[in-house]
């Protein structure tokens, strides 16, 4: 039964219509203040999603790889959040320190002795372009442990040249696919892409693989600053 | 999602990359990047859950057998008379589709949010950028369904249906 309208109603048909009206306003005003507590959603369900996505990744089992033909030599953007350092490969040395038992001082020709992986994979930016991309580069599960680590370390801090850091898990870090890699689709590394050595793994986003890594840390406790981006809100552990 | 979905997309566009065409703040949530992707990955639980309570309450309830459309519907469509009849074929038709729709939805998502374990959905769509363009096209596959949905209801039980549905209860 539909109700005789009645305008001095407060209730009624016109004025609920015109107070839809109204709320469909307030709507889109107020997801303009949802913006404002974005970090709300991040803080309130991030915690949720590293949980599922610890739980998905395989520490041991290796992401599928393409083959060389798949290769997109162009798709591979260069993002960098500040310059691009010179580096002098002769006085180059990596630097792995922190909670290990034999901290390691390398130079490039010691690594470029170390045994050499090569890997197809698909590297995929936060921002949501991908490319295919092959990198050859020594596994840091190797180098981890080369250094031997203490009972209890769980991360590991890369520090880069250009003054960016990053923090990652263990389990990721020792991923068969975990390269520092000075390779890129069967070359030398480009000092754009982070010569002499960058991170690269199918497992993380782009931002989390630090070009010109010059100094490992492994820690048992991360510090309150996690990563470049991370601090400026990126989600820290960016599994993919 | 969608306005989340809209701020992750202009960090990126899928048609035109950097230099491509960016969709306007006003239809945004999440002030950048980050902010959108949080809102994304928050939202995503809600709506994958919804549809999962819904899904179980189709089957428990045993309603999946006459809210879909079914030869009988399709036979109407070519051959019924009545008006009425017409109208709610169609609205069956509409209403069916958006299911696969929104799970299309999700799959894809799922698709670039894991593809690392996931890989077999990206390879299902034949790459990461057929990927993207399926997960993007939901979008306004949404509003037809809105827009559709809504012109038939408005066919199929006009303004009383409306008042019906959302106010005549209230007074």
């Amino acid at each position: 039964m539909s109700p005789t309208p009645n305008s001095s109603n407060p209730l009624s048909r016109r004025n609920l219509l015109r107070l839809s009206g109204y709320s469909i306003g307030g709507l889109l005003l107020g997801s303009a203040g949802l913006t404002l507590v974005e970090s709300l959603a991040g803080k309130a369900f991030e915690p949720l999603n590293q949980k599922v996505e610890e739980l998905l990744l395989n520490p041991q089992r290796p992401v599928p790889e393409f083959p060389v033909s798949a290769i997109e030599p162009d798709a591979l953007l260069v993002n960098t959040f500040d310059f691009t350092p010179m580096i002098d490969l002769e006085t180059f040395r990596l630097v792995v320190d922190g909670e290990v038992n034999k901290p390691l001082n390398l130079d490039m020709a010691t690594i470029q002795r170390m045994p050499l992986t090569s890997m197809v994979i698909r590297h995929v930016c936060v921002e949501g372009w991908a490319a295919i991309v092959q990198w050859g580069g020594i596994q840091m599960q190797q180098l981890v442990q080369l250094a031997q680590p203490k009972p209890g370390v769980r991360y590991a801090y890369f520090f880069s040249a250009d003054g960016y850091y990053e923090s990652w898990d263990l389990p990721s870090v020792l991923h068969p696919q975990t390269l520092l890699s000075y390779q890129k689709n069967g070359q030398p590394l480009p000092i754009d892409n982070g010569a002499p050595l960058r991170l690269a793994a199918p497992i993380k986003l782009g931002y989390k693989h630090s070009k010109w890594v010059t100094r490992v840390t492994l820690v048992s406790e991360l510090r309150s600053r996690k990563g470049y981006w991370e601090d400026q809100g990126y989600e820290w552990f960016a599994g993919l | 999602m969608v306005m989340s979905g809209l701020q992750i997309y202009n960090a990126n566009p899928v048609f035109g990359g950097r230099s491509g065409w960016h969709f306007w703040p006003f239809f945004l949530l999440g002030g950048w990047l980050a902010g959108g992707r949080h809102w994304h990955f928050a939202a995503m639980w809600l709506f994958a859950l919804n549809l999962l309570w819904y899904g179980i309450y189709i089957l428990v309830t045993q309603r999946w057998q006459h809210r879909y459309i079914g030869s009988n519907d399709l036979k109407a469509l070519q051959t019924a008379r009545n008006p009425k009849r017409r109208i709610y074929a169609w609205h069956r038709l509409v209403y069916t589709s958006i299911i696969p729709i929104l799970l299309l939805a999700i799959l894809t998502g799922l698709g670039m949010y894991k593809p690392a374990q996931f890989h077999w959905i990206v390879e299902v769509f034949g790459g990461w950028f057929p990927l993207r363009v399926v997960h993007f096209a939901t979008v306004p596959l949404v509003f037809v369904f809105a827009i559709a949905h809504s012109l038939l209801a408005l066919k199929a039980g006009g303004e009383r249906l409306i008042n019906s549905m959302f106010w005549d209860r209230m007074l």
